[in-house]
């Protein structure tokens, strides 16, 4: 089914998105993200050649061209107003249709399949004229606007307030560009009820960064004495540097504006503009702005015949809602916290989505829900290691396999000890089970190849079986793992590893090198009694003999008494190979040397 | 009695063909949902392709952008620096070689000065009148923009010129 796309026509910025995987996905506009995100501005215009622009181009021009560029287009929906553009009349609606039809174009460049159906967002206060309009903005355009939604719907869909499986009132703090909306619903059985809004057209994010702009104008002026606001570029650099630091301001306490060479004067040389900027200065600056919010918020309840504590849930909506003032703003008024977890920002066109797929039936309860394995599942290794081979959070039903081999020469039998945690020693995660598999014909360590595989299946239901890849022997073993473990005991398991991950390492690392001093003495006695046994000096052998024995004494102590003999084995042993080679006149014929990859993790062996 | 054992046979038929029915149904349904969840991945794994080299691509765009705002302030040294002693050149290799690595990176700078203003590579921020010039004629570049992979990057501010009317 094609998809339905959903829109947020909004008064200076629009946005576009769309289900994915059963997600809304912001669409991004082609002329790439912007200061305002994915978002662009609702700004169309018509140059002196008759191009039409919409978006960040058109407003780019819009100084060049003032007299063809149409802002906030949104404000006339539904009025008589006419645009006279270069001797031609738009209605409202048709401007709005210029910013739905790039919309269109940039979701199927997005999607690569044509885009037919939207749902579109509108104010909560628009009438039926408004709505109206609106939808033919959409018949202009070439979309069959298949449902029109109030702009606070959407954003309690964002925030998924209709799956809360309560009634709730929401109070929806609308805080643009330039326009303020607040809205109270009531939510039951997942339908949304309009029952107050107010608003304030001419207050938004533009009146905080004006006074911000004008600050900083203000402190270079009275330290300099030259006033700015008649050079663009220098207020160009400004209003960027503005944005910026307010931004940051949303998350650290204190910043800096630095301008190098912001002007510049014959007589006294290069200035700078550098300016600390503090939170709290910035909220000074920005307080009356934000106190003019109460006025349409205590509206809102009044015409809703409500208190504050009726108000079951906030919601934020637009870019100025990120700053930390006007969220405690609105959260000291109603008193209580807002949602969080969905960009302000984004939360409208996300909504539309959401309702856009639930009309195209991409959202219904028939989705086949995974499960995940909550733990990691993994086998004993030598030394008492555990070897993972299913990472926790890995979604089922899946299967991996690993090969091992053996730790001793002539073993004819392992042990699968299946384990389950996040614990690195097997014996500190929960043991799930173990089993044999013998019978693998005698052969020296590190030869055997025995193939693991974990199989869980969508039950959760685990099946190991072991296989010898040499005589193709198998022995298994099936674990109800579901019925094994509660989610308190999961939770307990994985609190531990964090809690004793730092004597873990350690524990670890001892057994680690104590496996490699093994391994390497392993192969340095079968260097000795086969490969190199007449090559050697006796002197040379004695050597290596006694440095053995040395690293042997200390194998069951501690990694500190193991590492300097493993190493001195180690140079002992590179120095004598080395000089062998040297002696042999002629390089020997390169061979490279194959094995399994995982080989080297070994098994502990079981004696049978 | 033997009608009867008809019947039942009939029956018997009839409740057998219809869990085969039954069956079939919901086999191809299975079957169904298996090619689904295989083009799901299959599609799932192109979208986290281009996801990744978009997500990098936008985050090397938005280090770009923002360190473009000191390259500027390096040209503006440079400007001053001359103004002050024409002879001095110090800053000119740092420049180049800032370019350099910008146009290794696919980042070039975009042309105004002299062209007609084109609002997807230019922004106006200021207008002049001049009867001699073609309209929107770029009179000034206020400060460079950039094309990256033939998308605007940020585009070069300018002063264009008007014809008063």
């Amino acid at each position: 089914m094609a998809k339905i796309i959903g829109i947020d026509l909004g008064t200076s910025n629009s946005a576009a998105s769309v289900m994915m995987g059963g997600k809304p996905a912001l669409i991004p506009a082609a002329e790439g993200t912007s200061i305002g995100g994915k978002a662009f501005p609702s700004v169309v215009a018509f140059t002196k050649e008759g191009q039409l622009l919409v978006g960040e181009p058109a407003r780019r021009q819009a100084v060049t061209n003032p007299d063809n560029t149409i802002i906030a287009a949104k404000r006339k929906m539904g009025s008589d107003h006419i645009f006279k553009v270069q001797g031609k009349d738009y209605k409202p609606q048709q401007i709005s249709a210029f910013i739905l039809q790039k919309i269109k174009k940039d979701a199927e460049a997005f999607l690569g399949e044509p885009v037919t159906k939207a749902v579109i967002t509108v104010p909560a206060y628009f009438d039926d004229n408004q709505r109206q309009a609106t939808k033919d903005a959409g018949t202009i355009a070439g979309l069959d606007v298949v449902r029109i939604i109030n702009e606070p719907t959407a954003a309690s869909l964002a925030f998924g307030l209709d799956k809360a499986g309560q009634d709730m009132k929401i109070l929806v703090f609308d805080l643009g560009g330039g326009t303020l909306d607040v809205t109270i619903m009531e939510m039951g059985g997942g339908v949304f009820e309009v029952l107050s809004t107010s608003g304030d057209t001419q207050l938004g994010g533009t009146d905080m960064d004006k006074v911000l702009i004008d600050h900083v104008v203000n402190e270079f002026r009275k330290t300099t004495g030259i006033d700015l606001t008649k050079d663009s570029t220098a207020m160009t650099r400004i209003r960027e540097a503005s944005e910026k630091a307010k931004i940051e301001l949303s998350t650290v306490m204190e910043t800096d504006i630095n301008l190098p060479f912001i002007s510049y004067d014959q007589s006294s040389g290069p200035k700078n503009l550098e300016l600390k900027l503090t939170r709290a200065k910035f909220e000074e600056l920005i307080r009356p702005i934000v106190e003019r919010c109460r006025t349409s918020i205590d509206n809102a309840l009044r015409d809703a015949k409500l208190s504050t504590t009726d108000v079951s849930k906030i919601v934020l909506v637009g870019g100025p809602t990120r700053i930390p003032m006007v969220k405690k703003f609105v959260g000291d008024v109603i008193g209580k916290g807002p949602e969080s977890g969905v960009d302000p920002m984004e939360a409208v066109a996300m909504g539309a989505a959401i309702q856009a797929g639930i009309i195209a039936g991409d959202v219904t309860s028939d989705i086949v829900l995974l499960d995940v394995t909550p733990l990691t599942l993994g086998v004993e290794t030598l030394g008492g290691l555990r070897e993972p081979l299913i990472e926790r959070n890995t979604t089922i039903p899946t299967s991996k396999t690993k090969v091992f081999t053996t730790a001793a020469d002539n073993q004819t039998a392992v042990t699968i000890h299946v384990v389950q945690g996040e614990r690195p020693m097997a014996a500190d995660n929960v043991s799930l089970g173990s089993f044999n598999l013998a019978g693998i014909p005698p052969a020296p360590r590190g030869i055997p190849q025995i193939e693991v595989k974990f199989d869980i299946d969508a039950n959760g239901i685990i099946n190991v079986t072991a296989k010898d890849l040499g005589t193709s022997k198998e022995a298994k073993i099936t674990i109800q793992a579901g019925t094994k473990l509660s989610k308190e005991e999961i939770d307990n398991l994985k609190q531990d590893a964090e809690k004793f991950a730092e004597d873990d390492k350690k524990k670890k690392e001892s057994v680690d090198i104590k496996n490699e001093a093994e391994s390497f003495v392993y192969t340095t006695e079968k260097l000795l009694t086969q490969d190199l046994k007449d090559k050697l000096t006796q002197e040379q052998g004695i050597k290596i003999s006694e440095s053995v024995k040395e690293l042997k004494e200390v194998l069951d102590k501690t990694p500190d008494e193991i590492k300097p003999k493993l190493e001195a084995l180690k140079t002992l042993v590179n120095q004598i190979t080395t000089e062998l080679y040297k002696n042999i006149s002629q390089p020997p014929q390169q061979e490279q040397q194959s094995g399994p990859s995982e080989q080297n993790t070994q098994n502990q062996g079981s004696t049978n | 009695m033997s009608e009867q054992n008809e019947d039942q046979i009939t029956t018997e038929e009839q409740t057998s063909s219809n869990e085969i029915e039954q069956l079939k149904q919901s086999l191809n349904n299975c079957e169904d949902k298996l090619k689904r969840s295989l083009a799901d991945y299959i599609n799932l794994e192109r979208k986290t392709k281009s996801d990744i080299q978009n997500g990098i691509a936008e985050k090397l765009d938005k280090f770009i952008i923002q360190f473009l705002t000191i390259y500027d302030d390096l040209v503006r040294a440079k400007e001053i620096l001359k103004k002050e002693n024409p002879e001095a050149q110090g800053l000119d290799g740092i420049l180049k070689n800032i370019d350099s690595l910008l146009e290794s990176y696919g980042v070039t700078p975009i042309n105004a000065l002299g062209e007609i203003f084109d609002p997807n590579l230019h922004e106006a921020i200021a207008v002049i009148n001049d009867n001699s010039l073609d309209d929107n004629t770029i009179t000034k570049e206020l400060r460079k923009g950039y094309i990256s992979r033939n998308r605007t990057l940020r585009p070069t501010l300018v002063e264009i010129a008007k014809k008063s009317q």
